[in-house]
């Protein structure tokens, strides 16, 4: 099992997760965060930090979201490693509450 | 069945603990008051798990009576309340066969070779054992133990040696500086590799890398180890690449990668235990497996509404306890008796039972 990133995040990318993570199992993209698979412990901690709830358990990723486990997999093979918070995007609060963003990922 | 190596007499014992952080060691307390003898085993080098690995200093507020500790505190403080029952431990070895006897006891061994024979055993195996975190290059692996190391059992191995440290941590800085140092074991050359020139390791050691990298004593690298060359089968160089770019080709003897430790389940998953989701299924009376005489306590176990707290795997040691006394003394009736008053568990602890007129 792990924890996944799903849409909400993109486009936001605020990071307060990255700070919690004991396994720094958070990986770093243009627009996007995911989540190791192979590194997450299921610790739960990050959930609450993240202001646009978009990390939960792979078990409860909504089915219309279910490509999210797959894609946090394949793209924390390539992104590098982020262990400490940043500032989030410029117009991050423009974008959190927009539903379908995943056309706007940049991998 | 994988063989069991009978050179040496293998270790008899009542119960096998199966991880040290502070529910193993709690349940290594609640054993040693049913007079239950243990050993106990952990991958890491020292006693503590999660609580030492990720959060040795870092407060722990939900440890009933202890208003706040770190988890090195707590660590230390199991440790001195598990001391009347002088339990063994083994550290820094991983148990790798599990195996039901004929005669319903356990053959345990490890990574190590050590060889038990145990009447009960308790996973308390938490998220895994920590296990180093790899160098993700393919075909890279082949070399592990040879070439490729992600840990330094013996120093002199090095000596002389052109060495590729990877890694951005304190064992990173400390190995690198120690090979740089003069003496028995200084490398011939050393070239640190991180991916960024920002540390996350003691300021000083950080400084004092920077100074032998102006004195040409070793060489600081930006970016990540990509590729490999080999001649003759043997690892030659290694290639780093910055930005997607390559940016240089580092010819080396070995490459020391340390960029951390990650929990993995490992061998655990083989005992034919049901596991769900990387944890094992329990009941709550005696939180034992699916395996009779086996049981699971903490973190790495599940069952309807667990939560994973500290406090509830210490809930799980006393019933899990109770639950193995029926496999070591079948014949006995097991009472419940309080620390303050029984005079038969002041006995066990090593105290004096308290007269009073």
């Amino acid at each position: 099992m792990t924890h996944v990133v799903v849409e909400s995040c993109i486009r936001c990318k605020y990071t307060d997760c990255v700070d919690v993570c004991p396994v720094d199992c958070f990986r770093e993209g243009p627009n996007f965060l995911t989540i190791d698979p192979d590194e997450c412990i299921d610790c739960a901690v990050c959930i609450p930090e993240c202001p646009v709830n978009a990390i939960m358990p792979e078990e409860d990723v909504p089915a219309h979201q279910m490509h999210f486990v797959q894609l946090n997999a394949e793209l924390a093979k390539k992104w590098p490693s982020i262990t400490k918070r940043k500032p989030a995007l410029p117009d991050a609060d423009e974008w959190k509450d927009r539903p379908d963003k995943l056309s706007e990922l940049v991998r | 069945m994988p063989a069991m190596n009978t050179a040496v007499a293998p270790i008899e014992t009542d119960a096998v603990i199966v991880g040290a952080g502070p529910v193993g060691l709690f349940q290594v307390f609640e054993l040693g008051l049913l007079e239950i003898k243990a050993h106990i085993i952990d991958s890491l080098a020292y006693a503590g798990g999660q609580c030492i690995e990720l959060y040795p200093d870092k407060p722990i507020y939900d440890i009933p009576a202890v208003p706040v500790c770190t988890g090195r505190e707590l660590t230390e403080s199991l440790l001195k309340q598990i001391e009347p029952f002088k339990a063994t431990f083994h550290l820094g070895e991983e148990v790798s066969v599990v195996h039901k006897r004929d005669d319903g006891r356990f053959d345990v061994q490890t990574n190590r070779d050590t060889q038990l024979i145990a009447k009960t055993i308790f996973i308390a195996g938490g998220v895994g054992s920590f296990q180093p975190r790899t160098l993700k290059v393919e075909g890279l692996d082949k070399h592990r133990d040879t070439q490729l190391f992600y840990r330094v059992r013996d120093p002199a191995l090095f000596a002389g040696k052109r060495l590729v440290i990877a890694g951005g941590g304190d064992s990173a800085l400390d190995w690198a500086l120690n090979f740089a140092a003069a003496g028995p074991n200084q490398a011939g050359t050393i070239t640190l590799v991180h991916r960024r020139d920002g540390f996350r390791a003691a300021p000083a050691n950080v400084a004092r890398m920077h100074e032998l990298c102006a004195a040409g004593k070793m060489r600081f690298q930006i970016g990540e180890v990509t590729a490999f060359e080999e001649n003759n089968g043997l690892l030659s160089a290694v290639i780093v690449s910055h930005a997607g770019q390559p940016v240089a080709t580092l010819p080396c003897d070995a490459v020391l990668a340390f960029f951390g430790l990650s929990p993995r389940l490992g061998p655990i998953a083989n005992w034919g235990l049901n596991i769900e989701r990387k944890q094992i299924n329990v009941d709550t009376e005696r939180f034992e497996t699916n395996v009779k005489g086996i049981f699971a306590v903490g973190d790495v176990n599940t069952y309807p509404g667990k939560k994973k707290l500290i406090l509830s795997g210490f809930h799980e040691c006393a019933l899990a306890a109770f639950g193995a006394a029926t496999y070591v003394f079948p014949d006995k009736r097991i009472p419940l008796q309080y620390t303050t008053t029984s005079p038969k568990l002041h006995k066990v602890l090593g105290v004096e039972t308290p007269v009073f007129d």
